[in-house]
């Protein structure tokens, strides 16, 4: 699997499984832009272990969220390299509420920078990739179909775009362009640290038939494949990356044989 | 229009309050400011000042005034820059 001469778009990759999938494309002789939203030094601290594998890094600040700062995030790219090879929808926020407290603020903060964002980036992605038969994959999660507490607003905002990843996948044919999802049950990172404190996440470890949680990693290698050659006629599927978890309900944890 | 006067516009738009009732020693909760409210709040001042106000410092905020010194004392050091 090489990549080299490409360039790919990783949204939030300053931290979790962005910064993995940056890093796992890189590794793999891909040029990377790695967009943040807030934390500019998590973003630097990316981009300079890029770097150090030998490719190009340069790093942008959008929020996805508002489309505005999508089409400047677009413009710089257009200016800069005038291409785009690889296109990783990974950028994610939300708010952790029980349903009857979702508002409309907090419905519409979560569906801009999950869904929405997905298809504004998409549709200016795609012309960036005229003629370099591109890839496209959002990051998703199993709470678009399987409920958690208080995941509600995100778990709906996952579920659009798992839905905009099957018709993207099939309206971008004509364009040389492939379109899936990853989805991930819980993985280790910074964003589920939240979780554990509000005591909805105690141990996936006893919870996944594999015996270990899910890594940025774990779900890097699959993005990856997905962008490869290899993964030529896979078209609009979300892949479950989950250690087994939601196919085995009532299966113990920890089962791996070492 | 000053900093302070610039941030109680922000926070009076983004959590529809008031602006007459934020004082120095508001705090999000009498602002009724949510935890979404006050991300919002943080995005649009960064914006606004062109500074990074990182997480951890923004969990030290107790009150209205706090915001608006630390976002002052980044200003003055860009300034100086």
């Amino acid at each position: 699997m090489s990549f080299e001469g490409k360039l790919a778009l990783v949204t939030g990759s300053g931290r979790g499984i962005g910064r993995a999938t940056a890093l796992k494309l890189a590794s793999l002789g891909c040029d990377i832009i790695v967009n943040y939203f807030r934390r500019r030094e998590t973003a630097e601290s990316t981009a300079k272990d890029i770097q150090a594998l030998g490719v190009r890094a340069e790093v942008i600040k959008a929020n996805v969220g508002d489309p505005a700062k999508i089409d400047a995030m677009f413009d710089t790219i257009a200016n800069k390299f005038g291409y785009l090879d690889i296109f990783v929808s990974n950028a994610a926020s939300g708010v952790g509420r029980p349903i009857m407290d979702v508002d409309v603020k907090a419905w519409d903060w979560t569906m801009d920078i999950n869904a929405k964002a997905f298809l504004l980036c998409v549709q200016r992605a795609a012309k960036l990739m005229e003629g370099r038969a591109g890839t496209v994959v959002s990051i998703s999660s199993l709470g678009s179909r399987f409920v958690w507490p208080t995941y509600a607003a995100v778990g709906v905002s996952k579920a659009a775009l798992e839905a905009l990843t099957r018709y993207l996948a099939i309206e971008m044919i004509p364009k040389g362009i492939r379109v899936n999802a990853v989805s991930a049950s819980a993985v280790n990172t910074e964003a589920l640290q939240f979780y554990i404190r509000e005591g909805y996440v105690k141990d996936s470890k006893q919870t996944t038939p594999t015996g270990r949680m899910v890594t940025p990693e774990d779900v890097a290698n699959v993005v990856a494949f997905l962008c490869s050659d290899e993964a030529f006629m896979i078209r609009g599927q979300t892949i479950i990356v989950d250690g087994g978890t939601s196919v085995a309900p009532f299966v113990p944890g920890g089962q791996e044989q070492a | 229009m000053s900093v302070e006067e610039q941030i109680r516009d922000i926070v009076s738009r983004i959590a529809h309050i008031d602006k007459s009732i934020i004082t120095r020693e508001s705090t999000f909760k009498e602002m009724k400011a949510d935890s979404l409210d006050v991300v919002q709040a943080l995005v649009a001042v960064e914006e606004a000042f062109d500074i990074e106000i990182p997480d951890e410092e923004a969990q030290k905020f107790q009150n209205f005034g706090d915001f608006v010194s630390y976002v002052e004392s980044q200003t003055a050091k860009k300034d100086e820059a």
